[in-house]
């Protein structure tokens, strides 16, 4: 291992798109245990949700959402976290996803667009 | 100490501040807003035979920090942020890590050191106080080197 140039092991992708006029800065890591996504518009991490598939034998898998930083009675952010661990999950991936989202806006364009933005830039 | 920095860029280029600078709380929007997204910044160290790898991401008065030991494994979440009017942090253990101390308090020291509102995922070993220091010691090193922080005049850390 002579001039051994790593790269750096965790594989991100950084963006910054406009949503329904707000601008949206949007980080993708691709951890080998997790994905984490940082969504935000406020210029801080917001509330962190974390997802994941649940272990069973059905075809249909189970997935466990929980907030476990910040709001907690925002059912749309539950439903985005929601959403993109059924994306990571049918695509293949096992990986469990840490969601840190910072809106100005909570309705349902602002999440759809998050989720495709992430979708459209998978790191899985 | 011997070491080898990488710095890695992500795919769409947003290149960490090279200029060693007091970093103002005010305008540091306006930065943002012309890097056009978040700074993300990636390090490699290796601190006695142990690689760490670092990963910095600067939002506004807030710093998420990745620290892993070997591996790219998230490790434990932790949130910390200083508690006014007196000088102490409160730290959160988020996502794992209740059991194990050494995240939880490289992330108060990093909010008494900086006075900004930290989330750390740290992936350090329990029991292993060298490289607890070290990571910690190469993470302060990485913030000032960036000019998130200011480094302190006195020199030894509380």
């Amino acid at each position: 291992m002579g001039s051994s140039v790593q790269r750096f092991p965790v594989p991100f992708k950084n963006l910054s798109l406009d949503i329904k006029g707000n601008k949206t800065d949007i980080v993708i890591c691709s951890y080998d245990d997790h994905i984490f996504v940082i969504a935000t518009q406020i210029g801080t991490m917001g509330t962190i949700l974390h997802a994941r598939k649940e272990e069973g034998v059905s075809i249909h898998p189970t997935f466990s959402v929980s907030v476990i930083f910040g709001k907690r009675d925002e059912g749309m952010l539950v439903a985005c976290a929601r959403q993109l661990i059924e994306h990571i999950s049918s695509s293949g991936s096992s990986r469990p996803l840490v969601l840190s989202i910072g809106l100005k806006d909570h309705s349902m364009e602002t999440l759809k667009g998050i989720v495709s933005a992430v979708v459209e830039n998978r790191m899985w | 100490m011997s070491g080898q920095n990488f710095e890695f860029d992500g795919f769409n280029g947003s290149l960490g501040n090279l200029k060693l600078e007091e970093s103002s709380s005010s305008s540091a929007q306006q930065d943002d807003a012309a890097a056009g997204g978040l700074q993300v910044n990636c390090f490699t160290e290796i601190v006695d035979d142990v690689t760490l790898h670092l990963q910095i991401i600067r939002l506004h008065k807030q710093i998420y920090a990745w620290i892993s030991c070997n591996s790219a494994k998230f490790g434990h979440l932790y949130a910390a942020a200083p508690t006014r009017p007196s000088n102490t942090a409160s730290v959160a253990c988020l996502l794992g890590g209740a059991s194990d101390n050494t995240g939880s308090s490289i992330a108060r020291r990093l909010v008494l050191k900086t006075g900004l509102n930290i989330i750390l995922a740290c992936n350090i070993p329990k029991n292993a106080p060298m490289l607890e220091v070290n990571a910690e010691k190469k993470l302060v090193e990485k913030l000032i080197y960036l000019g998130y922080t200011k480094p302190k005049s006195k020199g030894l850390s509380s």
